[in-house]
């Protein structure tokens, strides 16, 4: 897979102690009277895979651009393998992959020769060109497509052939602006096992998303972007050890309620569908013993199950403690 | 300048000269592929040769008639019948250099903001493409499109030259200059292109650029002319008495005479660069005729040398035109030696030149200042 050859850093240059994966410390980018982005913290290690979570317009995509050395932050430093884009530009060019949140294809071009094209803008070896995109169509699934106009193609194909692209010169960071995002559940699970298959092979990978359910399963960390400031950086196991919120619903809604209560539980009834009560509890043994106790008891438990992903218990308590 | 900083960044290797063309070449080929997918660049191209075509044909059939006219009604033959090719190929020419200057904005001012809008700018901006690769990749590409339109429209050219009166070494000169006409009003597009955020505003401002070139140089300079009074030493001519009109040396034909005395002149000379740059006067100055000042009467002369020579006197100004001015028999009216489409190639390329550096300027990534309302990605 070592098709990079030509990056060579510069010899003179020393190489700074964080040099594994990608760090941005203290950026900031403000577009007018628009603070995108204000002294934002980030961390992606190399082999694992780090969420970007946040709502919209918080300024993820903002930070990936940055990331990606597309944009200049007003301040602060951006690092890649220990190099800044401002001054090493080609260098961390063959290392970051990037893949937009826009669906930009050249229309008329087919999925072979767009990979082909961004291959030589890479300036891979040539004789090696044609090899490396059959691989990257057979990776993504696009082998079929491969002689097909762009523009034929699905949202979910498209967004593969994106990937694909962001891929084609093997990069050691990988810049995911909201991945997932118009694809079907098979390839959102595709999708999973890539990442982490990525991850695994020593790369930096780091996914935006404001869809959470799925981070917890690709996700080693997160870090949590509102308003332009990094509000927090946890590991997927960190978040899972604060707490989770689990959903419960009975057969007999009234004896699980007097159960939880006799056993000096706090809950709130829920207002969905089903008549459901929600709980906080700290850990999984929390939750085993609860349930063998609610079942002992005799109380007819129909469902019991964390209410929403560990990320998105942060996110959500992030969010009530914006308001 | 771009190959400057592409040199700084490869310190202590050779100057990856090669490297950077190829990497033009490579958007080039991006480039050109999508534009040669598209079905309506083949029709423009159609409706272009059909037009070309039918001016061609208007052009020989008046011709043709006006002869034919002439011949029925009025026992006046001339003499020497040069044929309508010079006719021909001037007014194909114009409209030529017309539908060029027409069609070189379509290909070329969306050639970056419409990437952007696509969503595909970036795209290429992430990878080791420099911004002056890009640019100058989407520049060649909309030229080359472009000159597909004149290699169209040259047929025609030849035609005109066939059906008599022209030399090949014309047509060539010709097709020349129009191709660097042509180039100039796509690396203005091109590079507005990259400046504007919208394709419909960057295609209608270089569409009134290329207005600009072609009324905008004349207006201003008919304008700018009353602005140019001023005086010129000049003293009396004495025109020759007994010369029958057709007989002798035609110069000069006065004399000088008397004390020199300030005389109100025009001094276009100042404000003839207005004119240069008018692509007009551009390819009509560049394309050689023959010296009229031994010939008499000016009835035969084309359109050609009519605009090379109204800018020339405009450039050469009362000194060198004025009657008698500084007591020297001036050149005839169409004595004019001094070229004036190098000064106009010249200011062109300035003005396209630092549309094109305004644009780098623009594609450099990491960007630190974005044109307002758009985004990078």
């Amino acid at each position: 897979m070592a098709l990079i050859n030509d990056v060579t850093g510069d010899p003179a240059e020393p190489v700074s102690a964080n040099s594994d994966g990608i760090t941005a410390s203290a950026v900031s980018r403000s577009f007018g009277p628009v603070h995108a982005v204000e002294h934002m913290d980030f961390h992606a290690p190399a082999g694992k895979v780090t969420a970007l979570i946040g709502p919209n317009g918080a300024g993820k995509t903002t930070l990936l651009l940055m990331l990606a050395s597309l944009l200049a932050p007003d301040s602060g430093t951006i690092s890649v393998g220990g190099l800044d884009p401002l001054r090493h530009r080609a260098e961390v060019r063959s290392r970051v992959g990037w893949m937009p949140d826009t669906l930009g294809v050249w229309e008329s071009l087919t999925t072979r020769e767009i990979l082909t094209q961004m291959a030589r803008f890479y300036r891979l070896p040539a004789a090696g060109i044609s090899e490396r995109v059959t691989v990257m169509l057979d990776r993504v699934r696009l082998t079929d497509l491969a002689d097909q106009p762009a523009r034929v193609l699905s949202r979910g194909q498209q967004q593969r052939l994106s990937l694909a692209r962001a891929l084609i010169h093997d990069p050691s960071v990988l810049l995911l602006d909201e991945p997932a995002s118009g694809l079907d559940p098979g390839s959102r699970v595709e999708l999973r096992t890539m990442l982490r298959q990525l991850a695994a092979a020593g790369k930096a990978v780091v996914v935006s998303s404001h869809v959470l359910s799925e981070l917890d399963e690709i996700a080693d960390g997160a870090v949590f972007v509102n308003q332009g400031r990094t509000v927090r950086q946890q590991t997927t196991e960190e978040a899972a050890a604060s707490g989770r919120r689990y959903a419960i619903s009975a057969t007999d809604s009234g004896a699980l309620g007097t159960k939880l209560t006799e056993l000096g539980l706090t809950f709130r009834i829920e207002d969905g569908r089903r008549p459901a009560v929600s709980l906080m509890l700290l850990s999984d043994d929390d939750a085993a013993r609860l349930l063998r106790d609610l079942v002992l008891a005799g109380v007819g438990v129909s469902s019991f199950a964390p209410a929403s992903g560990a990320l998105e218990e942060t996110y959500m308590n992030l969010e009530g403690e914006r308001r | 300048m771009s190959q400057l900083t592409d040199g700084r960044k490869h310190p202590g290797g050779p100057v990856p000269a090669a490297g950077y063309l190829a990497g033009i070449w490579d958007v080039v080929v991006l480039e050109l592929k999508q534009r040669l997918r598209s079905r309506g660049w083949y029709i423009m191209l159609a409706v272009w040769f059909l037009l070309t075509g039918l001016v061609t044909w208007l052009t020989w059939a008046s011709w043709d008639a006006s002869q034919a006219a002439r011949r029925t009604f009025s026992d006046y033959a001339p003499a020497e019948v040069t044929g309508p090719g010079s006719m021909i190929f001037e007014v194909v020419l114009a409209f030529v250099l017309l539908f060029a200057l027409l069609v070189a904005p379509a290909l070329s001012a969306n050639a970056v903001n419409g990437d952007r809008a696509g969503g595909t700018l970036a795209i290429l901006q992430v990878t080791l493409l420099r911004p002056g690769q890009i640019l100058w990749g989407k520049f060649f590409a909309a030229w080359t499109a472009a000159l597909a339109f004149l290699v169209a429209g040259a047929p025609f050219l030849v035609i005109g030259v066939a059906l008599g009166g022209m030399t090949p070494g014309h047509v060539l000169v010709a097709l020349l200059m129009l191709a660097v006409e042509v180039g100039i009003v796509c690396a203005v597009g091109v590079g507005i292109s990259a400046l504007a955020g919208r394709p419909l505003f960057s295609i209608v401002v270089t569409y009134l650029a290329v207005a600009g070139l072609v009324f905008g140089t004349l207006i201003s300079f008919g304008l700018g002319t009353g602005l140019t009074q001023g005086t010129v030493m000049a003293n009396q001519a004495q025109y020759r008495e007994s010369s029958p009109l057709g007989q002798g040396p035609a110069e000069p034909e006065y004399t000088c005479s008397g004390p020199l005395q300030e005389q109100p002149a025009l001094h276009t000379e100042r404000v003839a660069w207005l004119l240069a740059m008018n692509p007009y006067v551009v390819v009509a100055d560049a394309i050689p005729y023959p010296d009229r000042t031994r010939q008499l009467g000016y009835s035969s002369v084309g359109a050609i040398e009519n605009i090379s020579q109204g800018a020339r006197y405009a450039l050469a100004g009362p000194d060198r035109t004025h009657t008698c001015a500084n007591g020297e028999a001036q050149p005839r009216y169409l004595g004019q030696a001094t070229p004036l489409w190098p000064l106009g190639l010249g200011l062109q390329l300035l003005l396209a030149g630092l549309l094109m550096w305004l644009g780098w300027r623009s594609l450099r990534t990491p960007a630190r200042r974005l044109a307002r309302g758009t985004r990078i990605a």
